[in-house]
């Protein structure tokens, strides 16, 4: 205590010593950026034509709708409108497990390290190219050859999940501490031995809470495949909002709220011991 | 000066192979960078020696003893371990001959996530196929010379425990265990005590000595503090920008000698300190 109340007196008691600050960098490039990004902003918003007035009817247009869907829901739908959000969930599953078993191998290959720079570079860009297309473009692609199926929304989550999953799984193996991988090879080990003995402890946990969470992105997203037909509750949902039945609407809407917020938590939750959980106890 | 002791357990197969000698001509260890770890050092060690490595961070040990398992590779000069041409050994015969030599490690290298079992049978890698190594199926025997090793350590107790949730000391303990599953010839340590406590790192020192003197194992330690290297080593290897600047029984190096390893003068900062280092029984 006594220090830290004679701290400030002795600094001021000190004599006035000229100190020469480094100079400030000039970042020239940051100000050049950082205008013509403003400027960006600003042409955008006034290019875009919006007709303002229209806008002013949103907010009662917004409450009718709401008041048409949700102040009488066709509860008596609700039965069919789970059995329909379990065909979602079911494609969604599938996809998963689809995506899982072909990314898994692939990402040790993309993995600095493991696989041959060719090899890698070519899945990255696979990886890249299959996450600029959303899963409903693939859907559609894929839609020629299986037909309106839920297959098809299976194997379009798939595709999808292969560059996801891809991604996520080469970066985590990228990410793992070297030193057990070392100790693998000090010790005589193969490259396939390192792997699975130097990395795969490691990156373990973070590959299962990925699968989880792209199980939790596949049921969001498979409902919106419904949209194009291939089966589900998004199919049957555009057919009610196309009869404009909002007390329908409004009950299937309830279903696939509380239906995907159930998962995201529950898998959520799992997900949460599976990383955290294990750091916490080995804090204990 | 071979120490291989008469009251071995028979049952202890920790020690099956003969220890190694090391035989080192005109070695250079130029990296990639243009840094020279090591300037043409000749270097011969029996087997069964207790050797300290010392010198300042920089000094070339730690690329001395990761050269000895081919982990830095030589940039000119020859290399002999137990007879075998490390400096030529490639691939298989690389792996075969790294399957003999244990390494410790500053940092203990076991992977966290997973069972001291599993990190202790990575010493079994060299003598394991990859199909058996990636589902984990090791034989029986390669199992009990885990355990053997464990127990040779007092960590038998903690076989099926999360590596991460073990203390430094324990970790560096299951880390000896993984190179003596080895059933080494040579055993290297790299800074092993340096990331531990003064009486842990005792503790540790004292299982290095032991598995020396009661297996006959050629122990190598690289050491910056000169009251263990003193205390601990048989002999003593002094290094100084890449060459070798004293070559010494261990005991009798005086401060003097340590002050021309380090080209500075010795002080409190270079010792340990603690329980004595004196060779006596090691603590449990």
């Amino acid at each position: 205590m006594t220090a830290l109340n004679t701290a400030p007196r002795t600094v001021r008691s000190a004599p006035a010593r000229a100190i020469t600050p480094p100079a400030k960098p000039r970042r020239p490039w940051r100000t050049v950026i950082t205008v013509a990004i403003t400027l960006l902003v600003v042409l955008v918003f006034w290019s875009v034509k919006v007709d303002w007035a229209r806008t002013a009817n949103l907010p009662a247009d917004i409450a009718r709708y709401l008041w048409l869907m949700f102040s009488n829901p066709a509860w008596d739908r609700v039965p069919e409108a789970l059995w329909q959000t379990w065909r979602s969930v079911e494609m969604a599953w599938v996809g998963c497990l689809l995506g899982i078993v072909i990314s898994f191998p692939l990402s040790f290959l993309a993995a600095r390290g493991i696989g041959p720079a060719p090899v890698r570079l070519a899945l990255r860009g696979l990886f890249s190219l299959i996450r600029a297309v959303p899963e409903i473009v693939i859907a559609i692609v894929i839609l020629s050859v299986t037909g309106l199926t839920p297959l098809t929304g299976a194997l379009a989550l798939a595709v999808n999940g292969i560059g996801t999953l891809g991604k996520w799984g080469y970066e985590a193996i990228e990410g793992v501490h070297p030193g057990p991988i070392e100790a693998v090879k000090a010790a005589g080990g193969s490259r396939w031995q390192t792997v699975r003995w130097g990395i795969w402890p490691q990156a373990a946990p973070e590959f299962v809470s990925f699968w989880l969470y792209r199980f939790e992105i596949n049921v969001r997203a498979s409902a919106v495949l419904g949209l194009i037909g291939v089966g589900g509750i998004g199919d049957m949902l555009t057919s009610y909002t196309q009869y404009r039945e909002w007390p329908t609407v409004g009950a299937l809407l309830i279903v696939v709220i509380i239906v995907t917020i159930a998962i995201d938590l529950t898998s959520g939750a799992i997900r949460r011991r599976i990383t955290e959980g294990s750091k916490a106890r080995d804090l204990a | 000066m071979t120490r291989i002791s008469p009251e071995t357990p028979a049952g202890a197969a920790t020690a099956a192979s003969a220890p190694w000698s090391i035989r080192l001509r005109d070695a250079v260890v130029r990296y990639p960078n243009g840094v020279v770890g090591l300037k043409k050092i000749s270097l011969d060690i029996e087997a069964g020696e207790m050797v300290s490595i010392v010198g300042l961070s920089g000094s070339g040990k730690s690329s001395l003893i990761r050269t000895i398992n081919g982990l830095v590779p030589l940039s000119s000069g020859t290399l002999e371990v137990g007879g075998h041409r490390m400096d030529l050994a490639r691939g298989r015969e690389l792996r075969r001959l790294r399957g003999q030599i244990g390494m410790i490690f500053q940092g203990f290298n076991l992977a966290g996530r997973t069972t001291v079992l599993n990190n202790v049978l990575v010493g079994r890698l060299a003598h394991t196929s990859v199909p058996r190594t990636l589902v984990g199926a090791y034989r029986q025997r390669d199992r009990q010379l885990a355990f053997e090793a464990l127990d040779r350590v007092g960590m038998l107790e903690r076989v099926y425990h999360r590596a991460a949730h073990l203390s430094g000391g324990q970790q560096q303990r299951v880390a000896i265990a993984r190179a003596l599953a080895q059933e080494p010839g040579i055993v290297l340590a790299d800074e092993p005590v340096a990331s531990l406590d003064p009486p842990t790192a005792h503790a540790v020192m004292g299982d290095l000595r032991r598995i020396n003197r009661e297996l006959g194992i050629t122990v190598l330690v690289n050491l910056h503090l000169l009251d263990l290297a003193r205390g601990y080593g048989t002999r003593l290897i002094g290094l100084r920008a890449g060459e070798i600047v004293y070559d010494g029984p261990a005991a009798t190096a005086t401060d003097a000698d340590f002050e021309r390893i380090y080209g500075r003068p010795i002080g409190d900062q270079d010792l340990l300190g603690g329980q004595s280092a004196a060779p006596t029984g090691t603590p449990a």
